[in-house]
């Protein structure tokens, strides 16, 4: 009888602390992640910047790398040059709508890869190099308001509408004055946590608000995590040539 | 008879100098035979080993199309499929149906990406019975859901001990991220050696992973009574299996995912393929994974077969100068036998017989040395890198020899030591009696 008292009351605490998600919440939510994802967007304008990455690795030690980044929101295109490693430099991400092509200068080949997979060898996958899309990938499975650090935020639980997108689950902290996405937890099918990521500086850039250190967390291998930072910010108009393969091929020659 | 007897006779009269021509037969027979019986001995082994290492000599794989039009590998339980496994059965020793991935396995802050197979454990007791254990019990992997056996070498790599946990990524048919839990039940002994070192895995756990059903399955592989059956096998299979409408195609169209993080699309989609409905089936054979190893050993066999002719060649010139120099010794004794009625046909035949006991001489020998030679090195064993285990079997080198190959080199030897003898041969049945008798050599 006492068991049933405490699964009860423990019941209740849990009803009155995360309060079921109801309709008119679940709109309001999605309205942020519309604002989310439109805020992430650069709407009109390209954008440019050099990415400084810091990949620690507790087997391989710590990798410094410098890629400095092209980015046209409108046509989903996007243009990764590596400059750093030396041993690397050359090497290119380029997007074109849904086709992402590998290139490497030293068999001076085109190779297919993937949004969902991983950059080199950090914790950074290739999606996070451009605007999100929370509101379309993933559907509200549950919310409630808690504090993360100083803010106060609304704390997002999404499923995704389908298997489109590589992490079936994941979980947003998002500033409730700014909508400014400050943690997200990534998680598997069988929902083990398997990556977060946090974003502690944000700038406005144009229209945009985009975050210029993140902070991606390996929560499968213990101490595995990848900082990114970005500079040498521009909006400036980039030339369409620039998201081309042959762009990539000359700037090697 | 007669003139056997003579050659035989004169033969054994010059042993110094018939056991040298006999020697030079020998040395190439023994090089043919060596060359001719290592190529057959890797062939045999990397057949073996390859099977081994699949798991089978026939191997069929299911594609099918999903909702979102992505080709995924997958074989669901099929009527066709039982029925022709059971029509077939009594060709069939074994047959395994598993499921596998290219996962990372992850142990503190070390992960290692190695091969999983998905194994239904109560079906394939061989394959306990088979594994070396070195540490721990393949007790627990009947019972137990998540039990993993890992081979020793990943298990130093992680830094693992038996009864620890490990997590095991990967991704399923559709490529979204999934994570498990796998319990360490044993390590066994590293197959490495035929080129393929696997953990197993319980399938419904890694299929449950992967995004199959629990009787659903992505690789089917038999092991036969008889390697001759195999082509007609695979015909029958790839006839039995071809669904309606659907043609045999010998290059098969690109897949385009990954299954379990093993890419399946190296190149970008091909526009060309066409969507179909339901299961297509893949059947290969160890035959075609072996046609360009046996086309290797090919080549290698006709060098062999180029320096057997150079040796026979230069064996050759050296009977017919030999007997154009018995020729001259013996020519008085020719004179007399021919005085007292010999043929001249019967002149021939002794110095053909000569040759022809030679030939066969030389090649005895030769059989002989190459045998001696096969059964020491072959008892040898040797450590050597694991990358070339896969030509040896079970750490030693083997040698197969078909008795039609060694009949050819045989026939070889004697039809161009005839030649050799002809002429000498045919100048000792031309020889004048009176002029033979008369000569002062």
């Amino acid at each position: 009888m006492k068991k049933i008292y405490l699964l009860l009351t423990a019941a209740l605490l849990v009803l009155a602390l995360f309060p079921p998600v109801q309709a008119e919440d679940l709109s309001q939510i999605r309205a942020i992640l519309e604002k989310i994802d439109a805020q992430s967007r650069f709407e009109g304008t390209d954008f440019s910047a050099v990415l400084t990455l810091i990949i620690e690795d507790p087997e391989e030690g710590i990798e410094k790398m410098v890629v400095r980044q092209f980015r046209r929101d409108d046509g989903e295109r996007y243009l990764l040059l590596i400059q750093e490693p030396v041993t690397q430099r050359g090497q290119g991400y380029l997007l074109e709508g849904d086709n992402l092509w590998f290139y490497d200068p030293s068999s001076r080949q085109f190779a297919h890869t993937s949004l969902k997979e991983t950059f080199q060898d950090s914790d950074v996958r290739n999606a996070d190099f451009s605007s999100t899309s929370w509101s379309s990938s993933y559907e509200v499975e549950g919310y409630y308001e808690g504090t993360l650090g100083s803010f106060d935020v609304h704390i997002i639980e999404l499923k995704a509408v389908d298997d489109t997108v590589p992490f079936p689950y994941a979980t947003l902290w998002v500033t409730k004055d700014t909508n400014l996405v400050l943690k997200v937890e990534e998680y598997s099918l069988t929902r083990r946590l398997m990556r977060s990521a946090l974003f502690p500086k944000y700038a406005k850039v144009g229209e945009a608000v985009i975050p210029v250190q993140m902070v991606f967390l390996d929560e499968l291998v213990e101490g595995k995590k990848t900082q990114v930072s970005l500079s040498e910010i521009s909006v400036a108009k980039i030339p369409d040539h620039v998201f081309t393969k042959a762009y990539i091929e000359r700037v090697n020659r | 008879m007669f003139t056997l007897k003579v050659a035989f006779r004169n033969i054994s009269r010059q042993k110094k100098r018939s056991f040298l021509l006999a020697g030079a037969i020998a040395f190439g027979m023994l090089v043919i035979t060596m060359i001719n019986a290592l190529t057959g001995g890797l062939v045999e082994n990397i057949r073996d080993n390859f099977a081994h290492a699949l798991g089978g000599h026939v191997f069929i794989t299911g594609r099918e199309f999903n909702e979102r039009g992505q080709m995924v590998t997958r074989i669901r339980p099929d009527q066709r499929l039982d029925e022709l496994l059971t029509e077939h059965a009594p060709e069939i020793t074994a047959f395994t149906k598993r499921s596998q991935a290219l996962p990372s396995l992850i142990f503190g802050s070390k992960q290692t990406m190695h091969l999983v197979y998905g194994v239904d454990f109560q079906e394939e007791d061989k394959l306990l019975s088979s594994l070396v254990v070195t540490e721990g019990s393949l007790e627990d992997v009947l019972s137990l859901e998540n039990a993993v056996i890992l081979p020793q070498p990943a298990a130093e790599r992680l830094g693992v001990e038996v009864g620890e946990t490990i997590l095991i990524k990967l991704e399923t048919l559709t490529g979204q991220h999934n994570v498990g839990e796998l319990l360490v039940t044993a390590f066994v002994e590293d197959q490495e050696r035929f080129g393929i070192s696997a953990a197993y895995v319980s399938r419904a756990y890694l299929n449950s992973l992967l995004g199959l059903g629990p009787e659903e399955y992505q690789m089917l592989n038999m092991f036969l009574t008889d390697l001759s059956l195999v082509e007609s096998f695979t015909r029958s299979f790839r006839e039995g299996l071809l669904a309606p409408g659907e043609e045999q195609e010998e290059e098969e169209p690109a897949a385009t995912v990954t299954v379990g993080g093993v890419s399946l699309d190296p190149v970008p989609r091909q526009e060309r393929i066409s969507r179909w409905q339901g299961t297509r089936y893949r059947v290969m054979n160890i035959n075609q994974i072996m046609e360009p190893v046996e086309l290797a050993v090919g080549v290698l066999n006709r060098v062999g077969l180029v320096i057997f002719i150079i040796l026979l060649l230069v064996t050759m010139v050296g009977i017919t100068n030999t007997f154009r120099m018995v020729l001259l010794e013996r020519t008085k004794e020719i004179g007399t036998m021919r005085a007292f009625g010999m043929h001249r046909r019967q002149v021939q035949l002794i110095f053909l017989w000569e040759a022809v006991l030679l030939g066969l001489v030389g090649c005895a020998a030769g059989l002989a040395l190459s045998g001696l030679i096969v059964l020491v090195v072959g008892n040898l064993p040797l450590n050597v890198d694991p990358s070339l285990q896969f030509f040896l079997k079970q750490g030693r080198i083997t040698f197969r020899l078909s008795p039609g190959s060694a009949l050819l080199n045989m026939s070889l030897v004697v039809f161009t030591s005839l030649l050799a003898a002809y002429w000498p041969s045919r100048a000792a049945a031309r020889l004048s009696p009176i002029k033979a008798l008369s000569s002062h050599t």
